[in-house]
């Protein structure tokens, strides 16, 4: 019998409920960061551990953002190490200028409510704005071209600010109010762009460093809420369509989806979130507060694929779970590394480069996740309650025909 | 369960079928004045010249079918029309609007809906996402609970494999899934690219009961088909497509009696 079935469609306008549940979710979040920022220094005495707990969140981030426009998009972007070096620049700029105009004593809690905001919202304009001058000519033609011209954005954003230089008393204030025609313009530029202290890194206009206003508070409910964000983001309508256009361009376009606005669209947001990830590393460090153009070479570049393909492309769960795997072993790596037994050996074998076998390690884990499984650790699937509650059960099931299987 | 739609039950079931556009305004043709004009369209691949020529109409409120051999240029039509494919001259006016300047995602808008060969659907999508997807432009809740309805009564399949992905279902339910989607962003004009293609012949019967059904519902359609028999019989009108040109064309019900077309087409 053909009768027809009533099938409820998914939830695109969610009603003023929803909304407010969200608003409360934001609301918990934001306190139990707070308790975290201010218990943290007691439940973890290591401020390196800390660190790392806080770079982990960040990297998250990176891999989130990466996620979009590599996972979901489809398309392949290797130089994202770029959107994340301009987000870094611009709040390293933007938080140290206002820390000045408040005294530039030790940051306080509640000016990192003014600092943090103002200059993650920077970075995330000008990594967007980047993202669109890349995206636009490159997503419009069919073909691996994103991957050329960002892993060549990439290289021109670190080796242009790595290699600026001017003599010692020339100042970008003076250069701008020097302009006439344009050779002076690109002069003032060039000045500029000197100004963010070359292969040394930028710390501030004195050179006091990088004020650290982005505590646990910052990075840790930034990342929740950005996660829930990218989440959404994925089961949306405009998720779904962008999942379309990954699975068949024709089609997508056979039921009105824009390819290349979906594509431009997806590798700006791409961006503003690389830009929001490195504008909060340039504010969390306690020891090194400087931004170096050498933190963004393609190896970090690298590192954030890693991160996305280990995970899954296209999971969020999965992205998140890449950034601390990738974050933690690196520094596991180091701390081996550190040990007496490899000093020692170091020692003994000269000839023996412990940072290219890193490299190989690396390498040969990526290559035997290629082969045994190319989808990545959970694919495009998401690690929710309901699929770990799925694996325990199918796993019960397994034991307990075992166990029949016995006597 | 799944019963195909019989031949009694299609106009009726066509009767129910909702297909008017949440927020577009009809267009200013009336049933049985020309919706879609096609002049002298002229295709080129490189230096060969695919269509030399063609002209076609289709009134509102038409089945027509578009037959030849392989080659003779019937998909290249339809691509082309579908914007698919650039057009090297000639016209194509669909309600007083030029097709030829637009692109394939603004036909939909313009209520153009295709649905393409070899089944062009999202295998990872289930199939739920996938007419959820077709009806992206409008995105109304009640027109989309409404078609999805219309279609599961269409192709009852389908609605026993909602929460299934559509790689999983067989090449018949892609057909009639890419269908399905085409219908959710309420077109005016549906077009057709081979939907016998690779598709057992049980399940052929249903795709084109249910082509007859939205049909009955007020749906101009354009399809294109090496079936000839099946397509002719479901069509009111037929244009044969020989080597890019149009070698016939007249009421369906003659061409099939045609006997020039029986010995090309149909084995006669």
């Amino acid at each position: 019998m053909a009768e027809a079935r009533t099938v409820e469609p998914s939830p695109s306008h969610e009603p003023w409920r929803a909304r407010l549940r969200d608003l409360a979710v934001v609301a918990v979040v934001l306190v139990l960061a707070f308790v975290v920022d201010q218990t943290l220094d007691r439940v973890i005495p290591d401020s390196s551990v800390r660190q790392l707990l806080m770079l982990a969140a960040c990297n998250v981030l990176v891999a989130l953002s990466l996620n979009v426009i590599n996972g979901m998009a489809g398309q392949f972007s290797i130089g994202h190490a770029g959107f994340v070096a301009i987000g870094a620049y611009a709040s390293a700029i933007t938080s140290s200028r206002l820390h000045e105009r408040f005294g530039a004593g030790d940051p306080t809690f509640a000016h990192s409510f003014l600092v943090v905001p103002t200059s993650l919202l920077v970075s995330a304009l000008c990594a967007g704005l980047a993202g669109l001058f890349v995206g636009l000519p490159s997503l419009r033609l069919k073909g691996d071209y994103l991957a050329i011209v960002t892993l060549g954005f990439a290289e021109i954003v670190r080796l242009t600010i790595g290699t600026a230089q001017i003599s010692a008393d020339e100042t970008a204030g003076h250069a701008w109010s020097e302009v006439h025609g344009l050779g002076s313009f690109f002069h003032a530029i060039s000045v500029s762009i000197a100004g963010l202290g070359g292969q040394n890194g930028y710390a501030g206009p004195h050179e006091k460093g990088v004020p650290a206003y982005a505590g646990p508070f910052w990075i840790l409910g930034l990342t929740f809420i950005l996660g829930v964000v990218a989440w959404r983001l994925k089961f949306s309508g405009w998720g779904r369509a962008l999942r379309a256009l990954r699975e068949d361009e024709i089609a997508a376009a056979a039921v009105g989806v824009d390819p290349t606005r979906y594509k431009v669209t997806s590798f700006v947001i791409s961006s503003v979130g690389a830009g929001i990830a490195g504008g909060l590393i340039a504010m969390m460090r306690d020891g090194n507060p400087t931004v170096q153009p050498e933190s963004y070479n393609f190896q970090s570049s690298f590192d954030a694929i890693t991160m996305v393909i280990l995970g899954g492309s296209g999971s969020v769960t999965g992205a998140a779970l890449g950034g601390v795997f990738v974050t933690f072993s690196v520094k596991l790596i180091e701390l081996v590394q550190g040990t007496n037994a490899v000093q020692s050996l170091k020692r003994s074998a000269e000839w023996l480069d412990l940072n290219a076998l890193r490299m190989i390690v690396y390498a040969a884990v990526l290559i035997a996740l290629m082969v045994l499984r190319p989808e990545g650790l959970l694919g495009e699937r998401e690690l929710t309650l309901r699929t770990i509650r799925g694996w325990l059960r199918a796993r019960q099931e397994r034991r307990d025909r075992k166990a029949e299987d016995k006597p | 369960m799944s019963a195909p739609v019989e031949a009694k039950d299609v106009a009726a079931l066509g009767a129910t079928m909702r297909t008017k556009h949440p927020t577009r305004p009809d267009p200013s043709v009336a049933m049985g004045e020309p919706l879609l004009q096609v002049r002298d369209l002229r295709v080129a691949y490189g230096g060969i010249k695919a269509l030399k020529g063609i002209d076609l109409e289709v009134r509102r409120g038409e089945v027509v079918a578009l037959i030849g051999a392989n080659g003779a240029g019937k998909t290249t039509t339809l691509k082309s029309i579908a914007r698919l494919l650039p057009v090297a001259s000639g016209t194509i006016t669909f309600a007083g609007k030029n097709l030829a300047t637009m692109t394939p995602e603004a036909l939909v808008g313009a209520g153009v809906s295709l649905a393409p060969e070899g089944r062009a659907i999202f295998p990872n999508l289930t199939v739920l996402e996938n007419l959820e997807l077709g009806a992206y432009l409008h995105r109304d809740a009640t027109a989309m609970r409404e078609t999805i309805e219309d279609v599961t009564r269409l192709f009852p399949r389908l609605g026993e494999r909602m929460k299934q992905e559509g790689g999983t279902l067989s090449g018949g339910e892609q057909q009639m899934l890419a269908i399905g989607r085409a219908l959710m962003a309420r077109p005016t004009m549906l077009l057709l690219d081979e939907p016998s293609l690779g598709i057992a012949p049980k399940l052929v019967q249903q795709i084109f009961a249910a082509i007859r059904a939205i049909a009955a519902a007020g749906v101009t359609i354009l399809v294109v088909e090496q079936n000839t028999k099946v397509a002719l019989s479901a069509s009111h009108r037929g244009y044969v497509l020989r080597t890019g040109e149009i070698a016939l064309s007249g009421n369906a019900k003659e061409l099939l009696q045609n006997p020039e077309i029986q010995k090309a087409y149909l084995g006669g």
